[in-house]
């Protein structure tokens, strides 16, 4: 096939010159960046305004203490029964320090997560100007867990938090191996297939809720 | 409307039939109106819009000029990653490659996300032909299998169908109760398709870009299906067409701004999904097999030509569907191809021959809105006019030409001959003045015109449906010269 496609491209070479000679070529414009630099609290603000926009749901809290009362809110609110967590460390401290009555299960099966009204994972990333989470699955087994149940709840760091799509991708890319699978997570799963109405939650959670921790290190 | 007779052969008959449907009319009208609206708010959050077009229109074209060298890049990064690559000639070859590897691994149930590639191919249906059940998860390609039709547009696939026709579609294949909320046949497809993502052996999915420098596909949606299709099954097929390789991780970027803002008008679609090769380590989630399938499909023809070339940069958006005068009347079905719209009558007839599709370069009135929404900078109008002129003169890059249009290649040539030289335009334009006199009545040309058009059959074609308009009584030429001799 590539012998075939050398083949094709050198047919073009004559067409192109007579091509290129005729274009005014316009100089390649720089994109700007959609939202300047600014403090990390503003780019919290963002990312919470952004998510809300597209019916996702963000509670942002100072530390882990108030992260865990947050978490077991959103869990009763919710009326929660069963919910699965991924391997996360800041999951697990969390979940220890929350006395909630839903039944949690780690390390599930797939078949195990059918039956999961709630799954709890951490987003290594977040971009501020779409409201999105990044999702790498070499830091965190997080895959199923933050898919099949019908309630995402994300843990998210906020001095993790990007302005933009651009310096997200470039931090997936360049620090160390990229992993198997990167998931960019946009508020709750939706489609628009029947008559262009909005409904919410059709193959992926129907709600999705993140929780902001400003200052992690603090309680590290 | 028997969808199985819709060929790209009778367009003009398909076209026809879609005008006199009312509720196909309405469906469209809002689709085309909600789809602009949404496209012209997203693009307004982007401060140089025209700027990102041409870097996306920079990078397809230098992808597409060294194609070669940044598909073998993918295919040997994307193996280093541990997926396998195959090379696929054409839809035959893509068919027999994916119901072999299902066979060898006695897969019988597949779930499939949307995949305009696999439609092209027909893959669902070889795959019945070898007793493997292929399940639409996409819930617009769901519903036009149930309904055993085909897609009306590449982004919402059943956008003809109203509501109604839906809810009795599941009434009568799912036996669910009737309504007619939106969200209970939504809630009722996510139920019945879990079953199904639970017991799949395999999932097939398309791609929207390979990255050459990493070896990953991304793939956008908003259902979440693409994620289950290729994160749950043992072994995940994904097809992708050549063209859909870009140099750059970074590239994505550019991308991902214009892609679904294009498509649905939105900011980001809920998900985009970045596969890089398989397990990195035995506790990472996923298949245990990834296949990439590399499909030529007649696209490496289109290489041959700057200007066929450029049908290769499309990253099926919809945008100019929607844009398209021509296809907010008639719909898809009428193209009778998997690609409908202004992009589908430009890569239909170099895909499956000039002979077969020869109508559809003609579907369209030359408007340029298609051009001004095309994210990539297609300038499909040019490509309309290629495809004619190869029709007109016989030269289709194709073996099989359509019959030569001899007479209209004559009349142009004639047209060429006198534009080309100026003293016989204006004598020509004298003449037919005069001659046109006895037909315009009130600044028309009324009834005589039509006795002209009979006697030269080949006019009637234009003016059945468009006036004839006369020449104005003086030409600008002689406007010209008669007020500098005034101003002398």
């Amino acid at each position: 096939m590539l012998a075939r496609i050398r083949e094709h491209l050198a047919a073009s070479a004559p067409f192109d010159r007579v091509h290129q000679a005729s274009l005014a070529m316009h100089e390649v414009g720089q994109t700007s960046r959609e939202v300047e630099p600014s403090t990390s609290r503003g780019l919290i603000d963002l990312f919470r305004e952004s998510l809300e926009a597209v019916n996702g749901n963000c509670t942002i809290v100072a530390d882990e203490a108030e992260a865990a009362a947050s978490l077991k809110q959103v869990i009763e609110l919710n009326n929660l029964q069963r919910v699965a967590v991924s391997d996360s460390p800041i999951v697990g401290r969390l979940m220890q320090r929350t006395d909630s009555t839903a039944e949690v299960l780690s390390n599930a099966e797939p078949e195990a997560l059918f039956n999961c009204d709630g799954g709890i994972t951490s987003a290594q990333w977040g971009i501020a100007e779409t409201g999105t989470l990044v999702l790498e699955t070499k830091s965190e087994r997080h895959r199923l867990v933050s898919l099949v149940p019908a309630m995402h709840i994300a843990i998210l760091a906020g001095d993790r938090i990007f302005g933009t799509m651009s310096e997200a991708l470039a931090a997936v890319s360049t620090a160390g191996e990229l992993s198997r699978t990167v998931t960019f997570i946009t508020g709750p799963s939706r489609t628009s297939d029947i008559e262009l109405t909005l409904a919410i939650g059709v193959h992926g959670p129907a709600r999705l809720h993140v929780i902001v921790i400003e200052d992690v290190k603090q309680t590290v | 409307m028997d969808l199985q007779t819709q060929t790209t052969e009778t367009f003009d008959e398909n076209a026809r039939r879609a005008l006199v449907d009312p509720q196909l009319r309405s469906a469209l009208r809002k689709l085309t109106v909600t789809f602009g609206e949404r496209r012209a708010q997203a693009i307004g959050s982007v401060d140089d819009w025209e700027g990102l077009r041409e870097r996306a229109r920079a990078i397809k074209d230098e992808t597409l000029s060294h194609l070669d060298k940044y598909l073998a890049d993918f295919a040997d990064k994307a193996e280093r990653a541990g997926a396998q690559i195959h090379w696929a000639d054409d839809g035959k070859d893509v068919c027999e490659l994916i119901i072999r590897l299902l066979q060898e691994r006695n897969a019988k149930q597949v779930v499939k996300s949307k995949s305009m590639a696999t439609e092209e191919i027909h893959l669902n249906a070889a795959l019945e032909a070898a007793g493997i059940t292929p399940v639409e998860t996409d819930l617009g390609e769901w519903i036009i299998q149930l309904a055993h039709e085909t897609p009306s547009h590449i982004v919402v696939p059943a956008i003809h169908k109203s509501k109604k026709q839906i809810a009795d579609l599941f009434v009568e294949k799912l036996g669910i109760e009737p309504t007619d909320d939106v969200d209970r046949l939504t809630s009722a497809a996510r139920r019945i398709l879990r079953q199904r993502f639970a017991e799949a052996d395999a999932g097939i999915s398309g791609v929207n870009f390979g990255v050459a420098e990493t070896g990953s596909i991304l793939i956008l949606e908003n259902e979440g299906n693409i994620r289950l299709t290729t994160g749950l099954p043992k072994i995940h097929i994904a097809l992708m067409g050549i063209e859909k390789v870009i140099p750059r991780f970074a590239d994505l970027d550019v991308f991902l701004k214009l892609l679904p803002r294009s498509g649905t008008g939105q900011r980001l679609t809920a998900y985009q999904s970045i596969i890089t090769g398989t397990k990195k380590s035995p506790g990472d989630e996923g298949p245990e097999e990834v296949h990439i399938i590399l499909m030529d499909n007649g696209r490496s023809r289109m290489l041959a030509h700057p200007v066929t070339r450029q049908s290769l940069a499309c990253i099926r958006c919809g945008a100019c569907l929607n844009a398209c005068p021509v296809y907010q009347q008639i719909g898809g079905h009428a193209y009778g191809s998997v690609y409908p719209g202004p992009i589908g009558a430009v890569i239909t007839p170099q895909l499956i021959g000039i002979k077969k599709a020869a109508q559809l370069p003609y579907a369209s009135s030359l408007c340029g809105a298609c051009r001004e929404v095309c994210p990539v900078k297609i300038d499909i109008p040019e490509l309309l006019l290629h495809l004619r002129a190869q029709i007109a003169e016989g030269t289709a890059i194709t073996t099989e030409a359509p019959p030569r249009k001899a007479l209209e290649s004559f009349a142009f040539r004639m047209y060429a001959f006198a534009w080309s030289r100026p003293w016989l335009y204006e004598l020509g334009g004298r003449v037919l003045r005069v001659l046109q006199r006895p037909a315009v009545r009130d600044g028309r040309i009324g009834k005589a015109g039509k006795l002209m058009s009979k006697l030269m059959p080949p006019l009637g074609a234009w003016t059945a449906w468009r006036d004839a308009r006369p020449l104005a009584p003086r030409s600008f030429r002689e406007m010209w010269r008669a007020d500098n001799q005034q101003r002398g």
